[in-house]
């Protein structure tokens, strides 16, 4: 009741005074304030374009692959003979035509040694191009065919410049394997073309026939597996917690949990998933099910706090309107409580597929970092990971991984902008105003 | 000093003539003890009867021993200044209490002659029977014709698309609002004003004739002109269903109702027949309240 009671009157004036002489100051604490928030923001953007050019920069020439064009003669005398059809033709002998074909090219070349450099301006792959071209039309045989065959990394990589100064050791091709590439330039015979086999094809040793075809799939796999059983399971849990579990000790233990895990190392589920999928129950090792389980064990914890959050912002007045006309408390959930939240939780459950997407800790426990060569064709096969494959190239010492390595992670970005854009999208699409 | 702070709140809120803070704190004890209820809670064609009603929340309780009967087609005006427990009481009426964590209700309330806290009692039917509308307006964010078609569709109240048009169009009309939205039934209930919010929740409510309506303050986020569309709504509903509503403006109680309770701190001071609490309050602090000594 003494609030009214000062000890002095407050003259007119005064108070503007002070207010006006201390202004200064506070304009300057508010500019000082939004300068460091702009340099943050700045020096934020500045170092992700760097690393998104450098990125771009190195990987960009991988998806170009150096071909080099012969005439083939597909000799009948060639192709072995067999009764089967297709043994016949798959076990033709298709490296004598390239070594053929090209000799036409370069007839003055006779000397053994000399032979076998000109061979190796093509990649060990050659053959199957041509082989996978004759099975698929057999009318082929018996005539001559101009074909575009890869060429080895080493002239891929001059063409791209990135073989490095001559006289150094990375530096591989010989005087006159420059001047026959030189010669194949002129007579259009060399050519970069879109590298449809990094799209297409499985992990090899050899770079220029190696591609990210079999880490994608993997990745589908495992994915598909994450998302069919934590999403659900995440929803569920994450409803129950919130709408119907009762405020006690245990579900304060649990809820206590649930935060924890979601601070866990991932790598530790990938502990838990060896010991038990692979030790306990005997599932199958490097395989996109075990993978996808870890990821699942892995993000069901982020999907349930994103879930619960996303319910918690659904005003009560709602749900007191839906149990003030009798519905029960499941229908007041699935048909207002629900839609509300769904955009939220779907959010979250795509932040956490993105996560699940990028990891890789996890699955080198569970032997996903094998080398495998496969597409895989179901979630029991072994397959590898978008991320491990990155891993996995990124060890390998050809110089021809380099860029391969910057072009899968440039993929793996690509999945994970529009993994991102599509949760964006949903939000937008279901979110409505109350 | 808390609850000092509450009836000045309170008083704000109303817009009564403001007293003098000195002379408040010297006319109102808040520590007596005010013994039993003044005036008649029974009533003789009871619909409602509620025998030493406390709540508790958590260790604190908030209502003391109420007892109070709700007529048949009466409208019963709950006031009392802010934190007396009015809604804390109507909400126990249709069990919304059991949502809120820690909320325990002791003693019996009935619906003709019905324990509704029997813990064999089912809410869902209950709160279909007693309909409840609340503070602030809260359609559902779908569309008009939605929010009105939830009920009867839930309880299956209606056979065909046929029969729940005529339910809705029916609600509304008897709500008031018709006329203003039935070209644009399929717009969402919250893109109206506010007054019509209400109402869209009064056709919400009435759509799955309860025979008792609570209505928590529903004229407290209005301005005048919807308060009067709803206080003239108030008066037709009481031909067919039993209100119950808890104001803080005691001339709407004045204009609605037929019985007036008056609460304090928790406790039911004094109810009565709504003219004679005005006109010739008993208790000396329903005779505070309503001459605007407080709240």
């Amino acid at each position: 009741m003494n609030s009214a009671s000062s000890s002095r009157p407050i003259t007119p004036g005064e108070t503007l005074a002070k207010v006006k002489a201390g202004l200064p100051r506070r304009r300057a604490a508010e500019r000082r304030f939004r300068a460091y928030g702009l340099a943050a923001i700045v020096g934020g953007l500045v170092v992700l374009a760097i690393l998104l050019l450098d990125i771009l920069f190195k990987g960009h020439s991988a998806f170009w692959q150096t071909r080099i064009e012969l005439d083939v003669f597909v000799d009948p005398a060639m192709v072995a003979a067999s009764s089967d059809e297709r043994t016949r033709l798959m076990e033709a002998d298709y490296s004598g035509m390239i070594r053929q074909g090209l000799g036409k090219l370069f007839p003055e070349v006779t000397e053994r040694g000399r032979k076998r450099s000109l061979g190796a301006l093509l990649s060990g792959g050659a053959p199957y191009e041509l082989r996978d071209r004759v099975v698929a039309d057999p009318a082929l045989i018996g005539q001559t065919i101009p074909i575009w065959v890869t060429a080895s990394p080493d002239v891929d990589m001059f063409e791209k410049g990135q073989l490095g100064a001559p006289d150094t050791d990375s530096f591989r091709l010989k005087s006159d394997q420059i001047e026959w590439l030189a010669r194949l330039k002129q007579e259009h015979r060399l050519e970069k073309r879109f590298n449809t086999q990094f799209f297409s094809a499985g992990d090899s040793r050899e770079p220029e026939q190696s591609g990210i075809w079999g880490a994608a799939v993997g990745s589908f796999f495992t994915l598909l597996v994450t998302l069919s059983l934590s999403l659900p399971m995440g929803i569920a849990a994450a409803i129950y917690l919130e709408e119907f579990a009762p405020r006690n000790r245990w579900t304060d233990v649990i809820e206590v949990n649930i935060n924890n895990l979601a601070a866990v190392p991932s790598i530790v589920f990938g502990l838990l998933g060896l010991a038990v999928f692979i030790n306990f129950f005997q599932l199958p090792r490097s395989s996109p099910l075990v993978g996808g389980l870890v990821l699942t064990l892995m993000t069901l914890p982020v999907i349930i706090i994103a879930g619960r959050s996303a319910l918690k912002a659904v005003p009560p007045s709602i749900r007191e309107a839906a149990l003030g006309v009798g519905a029960s408390s499941m229908q007041t959930v699935l048909h207002h409580v629900l839609p509300l939240a769904l955009p939220g939780m779907l959010t979250g459950g795509i932040i956490g597929m993105a996560r699940a997407l990028g990891e890789s800790a996890p699955l080198l426990m569970i032997g996903m970092v094998a080398f495998i060569v496969d597409v895989p064709g179901s979630v029991m096969d072994p397959a590898t990971v978008l991320p491990v494959q990155i891993y996995l190239w990124a060890d390998s010492p050809e110089r021809a991984f380099v860029e391969r390595t910057s072009a899968a992670i440039l993929v793996l970005l690509a999945f994970l902008i529009l993994m991102n854009g599509l949760a964006v999208y949903l939000r937008r699409r279901f979110e409505r105003r109350w | 000093m808390n609850s000092l702070l509450e009836l000045k709140t309170a008083m704000r809120d109303e817009r009564t003539e403001v007293k003098p803070a000195k002379r408040l704190g010297t006319n109102v004890s808040f520590d007596r003890d005010y013994g039993d209820t003044v005036g008649e809670v029974t009533a003789s064609n009871a619909r409602m009867v509620c025998r030493d009603v406390n709540v508790f929340y958590g260790p604190k309780q908030a209502i003391h021993g109420v007892n109070l009967d709700i007529g048949r087609n009466e409208v019963i005006a709950l006031i009392g200044p802010s934190g007396c427990g009015k809604s804390t009481f109507i909400r126990c009426l249709n069990r919304m209490n059991d949502t809120i964590v820690g909320c325990r209700v002791t003693g019996s309330i009935q619906l003709d002659g019905q324990d509704i806290y029997d813990p064999q009692m089912d809410v869902v039917p209950l709160r279909a029977q007693i309909g409840m509308v609340f503070q602030k307006p809260n359609p559902f964010p779908k569309s008009i014709y939605e929010n009105v078609a939830y009920g009867p569709r839930i309880h299956g109240l209606t056979q065909n698309k046929a029969e729940l048009e005529e339910v809705v169009e029916n609600s509304l009309r008897r709500a008031g609002l018709w006329d203003e939205v039935k070209d644009s039934l399929d717009q969402p209930g919250t893109s109206l004003s506010g007054g019509q919010q209400q109402r869209l929740c009064i056709a919400r409510t009435i759509a799955v004739n309860p025979e008792v309506i609570l209505m928590d303050e529903p004229c407290s986020a209005l301005d005048p002109i919807a308060t009067a569309r709803i206080e003239q709504l108030i008066d037709e509903l009481r031909m067919q269903f039993t209100i119950a509503i808890v104001t803080h403006s005691m001339q709407q109680a004045a204009r609605v109702s037929q019985r007036t309770a008056y609460f304090h701190l928790g406790k039911l001071i004094e109810v009565g027949e709504t003219a004679q609490v005005f006109t010739n309050p008993r208790h000396q602090l329903t005779e505070d309240y309503i001459t605007g000594r407080f709240g």
